[in-house]
C-alpha cells in the first residue's frame, strides 16, 4: 500500500541513510508558502 | 509538485525505492547558499557524500519526473565510474520513457558510459545515429555530431 514520499528533513540524516541504504539522494528545495 | 506529481502512486513508490529524499524550505542555511538557490522547486540529485550530479529548476509532471530522477541517478554513477550502475538507470529510462524530455540527454550518456566502460567508439556513433533519427531537433543530438565520423 503506497502512502506518501518520507521525506527527510536533515541534510546529516539523509546522507547516513544515503550511506547505509546506497542510494542517491533527492534534495527538493520548496517554497511553504 | 505537491498538487499535482508527489501524490501519485507511481511518483511515490519510485522515490521510496530508489532515493533518499530529503525537503527542505528554500530558504534554509546553509544549503541554501550552499547550493545557490535561487527559484523553486529546485530538484537536486546527491551521491551520499552529498556532491551534487543533477539539477532540474520548476514544476516537472509525474511523466517526466521520474525519467529526470533515472537521468540523474545515471549521472550520480557515471561521475563516480560506477558505470554498470548508471547504464542500468538509463536503460530503465530508456526503456520506461522514450518520449520524455530527459530522453535525449540519456541516449547521450548511454552511449558515453559503453564507450568509458569498454573503449570501444562505435557506441558513440550509435547514439549519435539514435539521436538524429529519434531525436533531430535535441541539442543533444548536435553534441553527438561529431561522432558520426567515428
Amino acid at each position: 500500500m503506497v502512502e506518501n514520499i518520507t521525506w527527510e528533513t536533515d541534510m546529516d540524516a539523509a546522507l547516513a541513510r544515503a550511506h547505509a541504504e546506497q542510494k542517491p539522494v533527492l534534495l527538493d528545495f520548496f517554497n511553504p508558502g | 509538485m505537491d498538487a499535482v506529481t508527489y501524490p501519485v502512486d507511481k511518483v511515490i513508490s519510485f522515490i521510496n525505492e530508489n532515493m533518499i529524499p530529503l525537503r527542505v524550505p528554500f530558504d534554509t542555511q546553509p544549503l541554501s547558499t550552499d547550493f545557490n538557490i535561487k527559484w523553486t522547486p529546485s530538484l537536486i540529485t546527491l551521491d551520499p557524500d552529498g556532491k551534487e550530479h543533477h539539477r532540474t529548476v520548476g514544476f516537472l509532471a509525474p511523466q517526466e519526473l521520474i525519467p529526470s530522477l533515472l537521468l540523474g541517478i545515471g549521472k550520480s554513477y557515471f561521475e563516480t565510474d560506477r558505470f554498470d550502475e548508471a547504464l542500468a538507470s538509463l536503460d530503465k529510462l530508456l526503456g520506461e520513457y522514450p518520449k520524455s524530455d530527459s530522453t535525449p540527454e540519456a541516449v547521450y550518456l548511454r552511449g558515453v558510459c559503453r564507450y568509458k566502460s569498454t573503449h570501444d567508439p562505435k557506441p558513440l556513433k550509435a547514439a549519435y545515429e539514435q539521436l538524429e533519427a529519434e531525436h533531430p531537433a535535441s541539442e543533444w543530438t548536435k553534441r553527438a555530431y561529431p561522432y558520426r565520423l567515428l
